[in-house]
This record gives structure tokens, sequence and C-alpha cells, in this order.
């Protein structure tokens, strides 16, 4: 039995174009609904004598074979734009940058005073900062540099210089 | 020296995974809301959030500071599914 245009709809949600294909399957549905003469799948036996309608509904819209035309007419659809990809030209990345960045962001945060602040400075014992607020340091790099750094490592990045280190590493800058 | 490398006023070990538990719940909600599409709601939320966790951050009592937890990740799944929600 062909499979309901609903339930494919609901099956195929999370598609790319998931309203659009929504769309298309129940305007499906609907056209074959309002054909008066809507032939009946052999296999659909559901219509009882009673024909309750619901169950006239369910064999119709679940057991109904396509034409062919109208099959091709659904096929027809707009040439999807090709996957275009973009390759952002970013200068590599050397320690030099990486630590200028890191510390612009550290000057940035309003909680640090830009004096006090040295690449070997401590986030709680030389600037006085508490766990938040170096939870709150650890996300603004993820957000500069782009990528996502793991619990477990963001809790030892206490300094400056750690930052740089680790984020060296992840991304394959050696001197 | 044999003496112990902890300071005088090291955490238990109950204390500790408290505080674990705490930094990553405030880690969660950071995530949570960067996804926010708006400008101005994520700013608000931001500081919404921080002011939250700095408010308590004296408190001492063990079940009070549970029942914060719970709270704070009644608060995170409910904006999660706001943001689910707004998104589809």
């Amino acid at each position: 039995m062909r499979r309901c245009p609903f339930l494919f709809a609901r099956h195929c949600g999370r598609g790319r174009f998931p309203r659009d294909m929504a769309a298309r399957a129940l305007a499906q549905c609907v056209r074959s609904l309002a054909r008066p003469s809507a032939r009946l799948h052999p296999g659909a036996a559901v219509v009882g004598p009673a024909g309750s309608s619901w169950r006239r509904f369910a064999a119709l819209s679940c057991g109904q074979r396509t034409r062919p035309a109208e099959r091709a007419r659904v096929q027809v659809r707009p040439p999807l734009a090709p996957p275009s990809r973009r390759y952002g030209d970013l200068p590599p990345l050397t320690l030099q940058s990486i630590g200028d960045r890191v510390m612009y962001v550290l000057k940035l945060y309003d909680k640090i005073s830009p004096e006090k602040l040295q690449t070997s400075s401590h986030f709680m014992k030389d600037l006085g900062l508490d766990s938040l607020d170096q939870v709150e340091i650890i996300m603004a790099m993820e957000d500069e540099f782009g990528f996502e750094i793991p619990d477990a490592e963001a809790e030892r990045l206490m300094t400056p210089h750690d930052i740089v280190q680790y984020i060296a590493n992840k991304k394959d800058v050696y001197e | 020296m044999a003496a112990s490398k902890l300071p005088a006023a090291a955490f238990t070990l109950k204390q500790f995974l408290q505080r674990q538990k705490v930094i990553g719940l405030y880690r969660n909600m950071l995530r949570t809301i960067r996804d926010v599409p708006d400008d101005a709601d994520r700013q608000y939320l931001r500081d919404w959030a921080r002011g939250e966790f700095k408010r308590n951050k004296n408190a001492t009592s063990q079940d009070a500071i549970r029942m914060m937890i719970t709270q704070a990740n009644m608060h995170l799944e409910e904006l999660k599914k706001s943001l689910a929600l707004a998104k589809s």
C-alpha cells in the first residue's frame, strides 16, 4: 500500500526544505481527495458497509495511487540551488596573531583592567576574577576563534598564555 | 615536608562536585543563550544569567544551592524549549 503523503511529510520534515515538502505533500493529498472519480486501491477494503467518513478518508488518502500524469506534474520542481561552499580566505594563524586576538578579547572584557593584564597573569589570583568570569572568558574565546572548548579543558585555562597554547595546539600552529 | 598540599579552606568532595555542577550549568546557560537570534535579547539574557549567578555566589548552604541548581535547570529547559519553538 502506498504511503500516506501526510506520513511521508512528517517523516521527511527534517529534510532540506521541510516546509516546502510538507506543503507539496499536502497539496497532493487534497488534490487527490477533491477528485470525484477517486479510484480505491484494490487492497483498500477498509471501507466497510458502515462507511464512516474518517475511514473513507483514510482509504482515500492512504490507498490512493497517483495518476502518472499527476505524478509527473508533482515531480517537476524548481531546481534546487547547487550547494555552494565559500571558503574564507583567512590569513594563517600564528602564535603571534593568536596571542594578539586573545589579548584583544581580554581587554574588551569589562572586569579586567587592561593595565594589569599580562600574558602570564592568573585570572583568579592576579586579576581578581571568579570562576564564573573565567567561564565567560572561555566562552568569549570560543566566539572569537569559532570552535568549542570542552568543559574539562576549559577549566584548566587560567592564564592568557594557557589559552594561546591551547588554541595553537588545537589549530595545529607550531613555531 | 609531608604537609598536605591542600589549603586550609579546601572544599569537601561534595562541595567541589556542587561547584562543578554550578559552573557547568552556567556554561550550558551561556551556550543556550548564544543561540538567541536577537542581539538585544541575547544581551539581556546574558546579563540576567550573570546577575542571578552572581547574586547567589556567596550562598554556602548545600541545600539552598541544590534548590537553586534545580531552579536554574528548570529555567534552562524552558529557555531551550522556547528557542526550539522559535526556530521551528
